[in-house]
């Protein structure tokens, strides 16, 4: 158990409750023709929730402290991927699907693992073309197929 | 109509050529779930249920979600049989309901009978599933009359039992699971309330107003989460693989294995209904048990067939005995289930006791097609067994990325959003970050997927007796499904602090 995730947690379980609690206080307490309003679920909710984290506080101080092993994390490709398809979902709806896919993959394929240029690019453009063809041509789906800018 | 009527008007529907081919793609992106370890059959499931959508998009409605659910749960007991492939070959379980397996499965193979072993857990999972399928299809009427005379407080107290039931036997601590279960359902109160048409947590943001998909949030916990995790902590494996030779099992095999597949059947199926408990405790305890009953217990841990033949058995029985809870009563008792009721209700079918009288070519068309899956997945596995061992050599750097991209494709093509998008992102990182740290996510999304019902229930009730809570303790049934939810509850963190080890039901 790492103890300081959990204390982090704790408190923000602990926010979110307060917050539930003080959201559902705003509104209207009773719906016309019903005893119980939309207000009395998300106030106990709220209600349970604090009254959880108070107890994982509680549980982080009770808990044996355990070794903690040093894991080796990959935070650069991670990093990089996390921020491709950030990139990648806020250009989709601009550049269009079928760009914005190709780039994504050939970014992360080559993320993930250098070398192999020509199997990442046609992997990477034969999925984009794919998805595109099959889901918009065959099944009659909407994506936003190329940058806007081509209309 | 009776039940055998039902059955035969089922088969017409899953016979139906396409719905053949759903089932088979199903089964065999199941068994390819079921092969690669890291992805479960929850992050499965969850993925593929946006491109069921959109493949089913031009079927009238009540045949589409026959034809999504028929895929859908063809991946979850697929992914049961795929389990033990990787588990036997190379000591790696694909899923967790597959670890026991690697006992006997692995040692079995070092003395090249991995052919054996193979077809051997191959058998148990088909017979189990047949087992179960007609033990479905007599509970079926019978529950479902039941559960039509409950009211509100018996379906709410209910409902609670599969909450803490599933929070009870989560994770590591309780307290954890029932956060997340608590965060599960204030999720769900966000958007316009059913009842009264205000708008809760909504800030004005339309967005907001028809509530979080819980499409999104299932597919960025599990499949996104599961997928960061991979990046971060990229392990070098060696892939020896054991040869695979002689798949068919001799007779003495085959006689040693029949009691074990019986015994494990019958177990996993009523694991499987038992609310919290699924697929891994099932396939736990029979092989506790056949270790319990043998002659020689010895034996075990060093390639006895029976255990093989028992966890792979009973694990497939228990992922056909959670469907009956699902279809039912309307209450899934795992994070799977969960999951697949998300999927039916995204296409307006309720799951519950009127889904045999509304949609009986929903549920019957379902059971029909879980017999024709299974057969496929018998005929699948037995010769094909070296090409899907190789589907594990799939290298990761092309996986991983076609994975971000299909969670993208599929949520976005549902919900044509972009900040549905940005959503799933979030609930990546953040299912990395909780299941790092113990905190189950299967609550998470029982929790999201039966607020509405829990709030709608427990309002109705409150409405019919006048804002008295005693009924909720005074009408019998209900207050046994109370009872039963505390002592879910409480037992696990008893037997703890007596220093007993509590077996948890792990999902991936």
């Amino acid at each position: 158990m790492d103890i300081k995730f959990d204390r982090i947690a704790a408190i923000l379980f602990l926010t979110v409750g307060t917050l539930f609690i003080i959201g559902s206080r705003n509104i209207a307490s009773s719906s016309y023709g019903s005893v119980v309003g939309p207000d009395i679920f998300p106030l106990f909710l709220g209600g349970l929730l604090v009254i959880l984290s108070i107890r994982l506080f509680y549980e982080t101080f009770s808990g044996k402290k355990q070794e903690k092993e040093k894991e080796k994390l990959q935070y650069m490709p991670f990093i990089i991927i996390f921020i491709a398809t950030l990139v990648y979902i806020l250009t989709l709806e601009s550049v269009g699907y079928v760009i914005t896919t190709f780039l994504f993959l050939f970014v992360c394929f080559q993320t993930m693992e250098r070398g192999k240029w020509l199997t990442s690019l046609f992997i990477s453009g034969g999925f984009s073309a794919l998805v595109y063809f099959i889901f918009v041509e065959v099944l009659k789906g909407t994506l936003p197929g190329w940058p806007i800018w081509f209309n | 109509m009776n039940t055998l009527d039902y059955l035969l008007h089922g088969f017409g529907s899953a016979l139906i050529w396409y719905n053949l081919i759903f089932a088979f793609v199903g089964v065999l992106i199941g068994t390819a779930v079921g092969v690669l370890p890291g992805i479960g059959p929850m992050s499965g499931v969850a993925l593929l249920i946006p491109v069921t959508a959109s493949i089913t998009g031009g079927l009238p409605p009540e045949q589409a979600a026959t034809s999504a659910i028929i895929l859908l749960a063809g991946v979850y007991y697929g992914a049961m049989y795929g389990g033990s492939t990787t588990s036997i070959l190379l000591n790696t379980p694909g899923e967790s309901s597959s670890v026991v397996t690697t006992l006997d499965g692995y040692q079995m193979a070092k003395k090249g009978r991995a052919g054996s072993a193979l077809s051997i857990a191959a058998i148990g999972s088909f017979v189990a599933g047949i087992v179960t399928l007609i033990a479905l299809i007599v509970l079926a009427k019978p529950l479902s009359n039941l559960a039509l005379k409950f009211g509100p407080a018996e379906y709410f107290s209910l409902m609670l039992l599969g909450l803490g039931a599933v929070s009870g036997l989560a994770g590591k601590s309780v307290t954890k699971a029932l956060i997340m279960t608590v965060c599960g359902l204030l999720l769900a109160t966000i958007g316009i309330d059913n009842v009264s048409g205000i708008g809760r947590f909504t800030f004005n943001i339309p967005w907001l107003y028809q509530g979080i998909e819980f499409l999104t949030i299932a597919v960025g916990l599990f499949a996104l989460g599961e997928v960061f995790k991979t990046i971060l902590e990229k392990e070098e494996e060696d892939t020896q693989m054991a040869k695979i030779n002689n798949l068919i099992p001799s007779k003495e095999e085959l006689k040693e294995s029949a009691a074990p597949i019986a015994r494990g059947s019958i177990l996993g199926f009523f694991i499987g209904i038992l609310p919290g408990a699924g697929a891994t405790l099932a396939s736990f305890f029979s092989y506790i048990l056949e270790k319990k009953i043998a002659k020689d217990p010895s034996k075990f841990g060093t390639g006895a067939i029976a255990g093989v033949a028992a966890p792979e058995s009973a694990n497939n029985a228990a992922s056909g005995g959670a469907m009956i809870p699902l279809l039912t009563l309307g209450i899934p008792g795992s994070g799977t289930t969960a999951i697949l009721m998300g999927a039916l209700m995204m296409y307006n079918v309720q799951p519950g006791p009127l889904l045999f009288e509304d949609h009986p070519q929903v549920a019957w068309g379902l059971i029909a097609s879980m017999f024709i899956g299974n057969i496929m997945l018998l005929i699948l596995n037995l010769p094909l067994v070296k090409v899907f061992a190789k589907i594990i050599q799939t290298p990761k750097r092309y996986l991983i990325p076609l994975i971000i991209a299909i969670s993208i494709f599929g949520v976005y093509a549902v919900q044509v959003s972009v900040y549905d998008l940005l959503l799933l992102l979030g609930c990546g990182v953040i299912g990395y970050f909780l299941n790092k740290h113990d905190y189950p996510i299967a609550p998470l999304v029982l929790g999201l997927v039966l607020g509405p019902m829990v709030e709608n229930n427990l309002r109705r009730a409150l409405t019919i007796f006048n804002g008295d809570f005693g009924p909720f303790f005074t009408r019998p049934i209900s207050l046994g499904f109370l009872i039963m939810t505390v002592l879910w509850l409480v037992i696990p963190v008893l037997m703890k602090m007596r220093g007993k080890n509590v077996v948890i039901n792990e999902e991936g």
